[in-house]
């Protein structure tokens, strides 16, 4: 029942294949306070956990996977995807998917460094800017910190859908971080909304995953992390209960994705390409994912198939034995020997002397590696607890301990939001963005687009109550941002935050994200209103509960179907010629059809009507995608179809339904 | 029952009369729910069951402890439970089963939703 954008459909497939095996519900204490989480934000990979009853367990997202793909792609029209959904589409963007975001962290444009670590369009800071690295993903220019913060949105809302109050977060960082690299992370947290409860060192994380400050007040210990794309090998000591970075050391660009690319370097040569910059990028991308697979299959099996897609041809298929892969990636592996033998030196310790070695980061699976350090430190490594997980385990079990965790009778008096606060979305629909309930401070975004061509502002109508449609519920402000560019509809991004401080001060910003224009307001949503008032608030809202879903759902099909009535005529106006005289009756049959069904006002029939117009306008579609590639290939510039700019703001349009899974 | 439910009728349809709406407990999630109420101190407590805007597809389910019914909530009794649902997610929830399941590597409640056209593996979202 929300109004989905139709021009992104790119979330919409993953969760129809929902997994039988469903995670089950437990029961929520409204009373309980809020849950503090521990975060792993990774290079590779970003994980959430937090601690029940004592033990330490990672937030699974829709697949049951503890991983989040520290990827972000920036899809056209603004929207964003983290996540194994940004992971995928990184073969075919390269240039709008960041990958290993982490690596730009606190580092300046200006450090030659910085472009060699990846793929991406690079902005030199302009005048007046500050030296920090950024990126050109199609009409946007992004931060290292807001693609981060990207990243911990997603964490924080999957924390939120399974613990629905979250409190501070502890995150980890790599123990050799600078303090603009740890500034940058706690920027990200904040634009994320989260507190910060304290920046934990990833080594110390999982030392307290292991529990070796249990039971003992002295100890060394060596934590070998060899990720997806970093090694970091660090000295701890344990002095009276406390953990000390000894020595640190590690190689910031070595680690699983160099076995992934050893193993992709020698089946890309094998199938005849000498020169690898004449490799296309996309088979590049397919090999090194097939590469990975392989890598994960050999953790267990002794041997498994290599198989990589490539276009206009059979893929290319070898068996790959764990002896092949071996001998393919000890050169990866026996590159953290240096590291590991100067940290010890550097802390001033033997191996002989060591307490115990622990094991972080999934490439530590890989069976080499686990020999390797063995070898290394004369100890069989500590390697029970998911090397994955680990110090994400370690970052909750450090905010359980901040946070505190005392009886119930204990348990913080929270202030809630009386009523839900939102914003009027196309149709008059009231569209809620922070549920009432919610405890505060609480802040929330969720991003809308336009809804017409050529529109060059919104009207953000901000309203309270629990009523569906806008005009239904109490008006607190209004507000209008203009100024935006005309661009076709669904093109601009809007997103909309809602902030609400301990004080129950709101406040609403808003910001179109394409050009960065901004606009925002403050409001006292209880001012004025009587704990009677809420309560009549609330019995309408469920007296007319009914009706209020029916006129809803109708709202939403009629803008739907006015969307694909504008869309539908204006590609017929401009290439009405690439339809026969058969087609084009048949495609105005189906629209005099929808505009028949929206004067029925008959929900069901406007959203059958709507589908028609869509399936007869299918070779129409086709047909204008072939001659758009047809003239950019042949050099022409694209005519624009030259409309009318409205220069009329409207409502906002809801993008997706704002969560990112 | 498969997490992929699909049923004809796509869409909540707004029943005519309230008294119509209703939900059902298995009789194993009744135990685990009276379990869970004396294990937090309130046996006396109740059960809120119902639905919120959130999750991956679009809605989630809520289950939770309430100390009292608010003035139109309907209360529900299942084996000596009391069940609580607000009118507006008892729309939602006509017809559902609130089930409790025990597998090898969890246990927990489990909504049987009739109205649920898809929902994702964590269970607690869905669409209508």
């Amino acid at each position: 029942m929300i109004v989905r954008d139709r021009s992104d459909r790119l979330t919409s497939a993953r969760y129809d294949e929902a997994q039988d095996s469903m995670a089950l519900l437990q029961i929520f204490d409204p009373k309980a306070r809020p849950e503090p989480i521990g975060i792993d934000l990774g290079t590779t990979n970003s994980l959430v956990a937090h601690v029940v009853d004592g033990r330490a367990t990672c937030v699974l997202d829709c697949d049951l996977s503890p991983l989040l793909p520290s990827v972000v792609h920036y899809a056209s029209h603004g929207g964003v995807l983290v996540g194994a959904e940004a992971r995928d589409l990184a073969a075919e963007h390269p240039r709008e998917t960041l990958v290993s975001v982490k690596r730009f962290m606190g580092r300046g444009a200006d450090d030659p460094e910085t472009r060699r670590l990846g793929p991406y369009d690079f902005v030199s800071p302009r005048e007046g800017e500050s030296n920090t690295v950024r990126f050109r993903v199609r009409e946007r220019v992004v931060t290292p910190v807001e693609v981060s913060a990207e990243i911990l949105k997603v964490l924080k809302s999957r924390a939120e859908s399974h613990l629905r109050t979250v409190g501070g977060a502890v995150i980890t960082v790599p123990a050799y971080f600078d303090d603009a690299q740890r500034q940058a992370t706690r920027d990200a947290a904040r634009l994320a909304g989260l507190e910060v409860l304290r920046l934990l060192n990833e080594p110390t994380a999982a030392a307290l995953a292991y529990g070796l400050d249990k039971g003992r007040t002295q100890g060394t210990f060596a934590v070998y992390d060899l990720g997806g794309g970093t090694f970091d090998i660090t000295v701890l000591s344990l002095d009276d209960g406390v953990f000390q970075v000894r020595s640190t050391g590690g190689d910031s660009q070595l680690g699983g994705d160099d076995m992934d690319r050893a193993v992709a370097l020698d089946a890309l040569h094998a199938m005849g390409f000498e020169d690898l910059a004449t490799v296309p990028p996309t088979l590049v991308r397919r090999a090194l994912d097939a590469a990975r697979a392989a890598k994960h299959a050999l953790t267990d099996a002794t041997e498994t198939a290599l198989t990589i897609e490539r276009d206009g041809d059979a893929p290319y298929v070898r068996t790959l034995t764990r002896d092949d892969f071996d001998a393919l990636v000890r050169p990866v592996v026996e590159r953290t020997g240096p590291a590991c033998r100067r940290a010890l030196r550097d802390a001033g310790v033997k191996p002989e002397a060591l307490d115990g070695v622990i094991l972080v980061g999934g490439s530590t699976r890989v069976p080499l590696v686990r020999r390797y350090v063995k070898e290394l430190f004369h100890h069989e490594p500590l390697a029970d607890i998911d090397p994955d997980q680990v110090v994400a385990f370690g970052a909750a079990l450090q905010a359980d301990m901040l946070a505190g965790t005392g009886p119930r009778e204990d348990a913080l008096i929270l202030d809630v939001i009386p009523l839900s606060l939102g914003i009027e979305t196309m149709g008059g629909v009231a569209e809620k963005i922070l549920p009432r309930n919610t405890t505060i401070p609480a802040g929330r975004a969720q991003q809308f687009t336009t809804y017409a061509d050529n529109q060059t502002g919104f009207i953000l109508h901000v309203v309270q109550g629990e009523r569906e449609l806008a005009a239904d519920n109490r008006s607190l402000a209004t507000f209008t941002l203009k100024g935006i560019p005309p661009m076709p509809a669904g093109a601009a991004r809007l997103e909309v935050t809602f902030r609400v401080d301990a004080d129950g001060l709101l406040s609403v910003g808003a910001k179109e994200l394409t050009t960065g224009i901004e606009q925002h307001v403050e409001v006292k949503p209880s001012y004025g209103l009587e704990a009677e008032d809420v309560e009549r608030m609330l019995m309408e809202s469920f007296e007319f509960a009914e009706q209020d879903i029916a006129a809803r759902q109708l709202r939403e099909r009629v803008v739907e179907a006015e969307q694909v009535l504008g869309a539908t005529q204006k590609a017929l106006t401009i290439d009405g010629d690439l339809l026969d005289e058969d087609e084009r009756a048949e495609l105005e049959g189906a629209l005099r059809a929808l505009r028949d069904a929206m004067q029925s006002g008959d929900r069901q029939a406007i959203h059958l009507r709507t589908e028609g117009v869509d399936r007869a306008a299918l070779p129409l579609a086709e047909r204008r995608m072939n001659r758009a590639v047809q003239r950019a290939m042949s050099g022409h510039a694209l005519q624009e179809f030259e409309e009318e700019l409205k220069d009329r703001p409207v409502h906002p349009h809801l993008v997706g339904d704002g969560h990112t899974h | 029952m498969d997490a992929q439910t699909t049923t004809p009728s796509t869409a909540p349809q707004p029943a005519t009369a309230e008294k119509t709406l209703s939900i059902t407990v298995t009789p194993k999630a009744a135990l685990k729910a009276r379990e869970a109420l004396v294990k937090r101190g309130t046996p006396q407590a109740m059960l809120r069951l119902g639905v919120r805007g959130g999750g991956c597809s679009g809605f989630s389910y809520v289950i939770e402890f309430a100390e009292e019914p608010s003035a139109r909530d309907r209360v529900f009794e299942f084996d000596g439970v009391k069940v609580v649902v607000d009118p507006k997610s008892l729309i939602f929830l006509n017809g559902t089963t609130l089930d409790y399941e025990t597998k090898l590597m969890s246990h927990g409640f489990k909504f049987v939703n009739p109205n649920e056209k898809t929902s994702c593996g964590c269970g607690e979202s869905f669409t209508v």
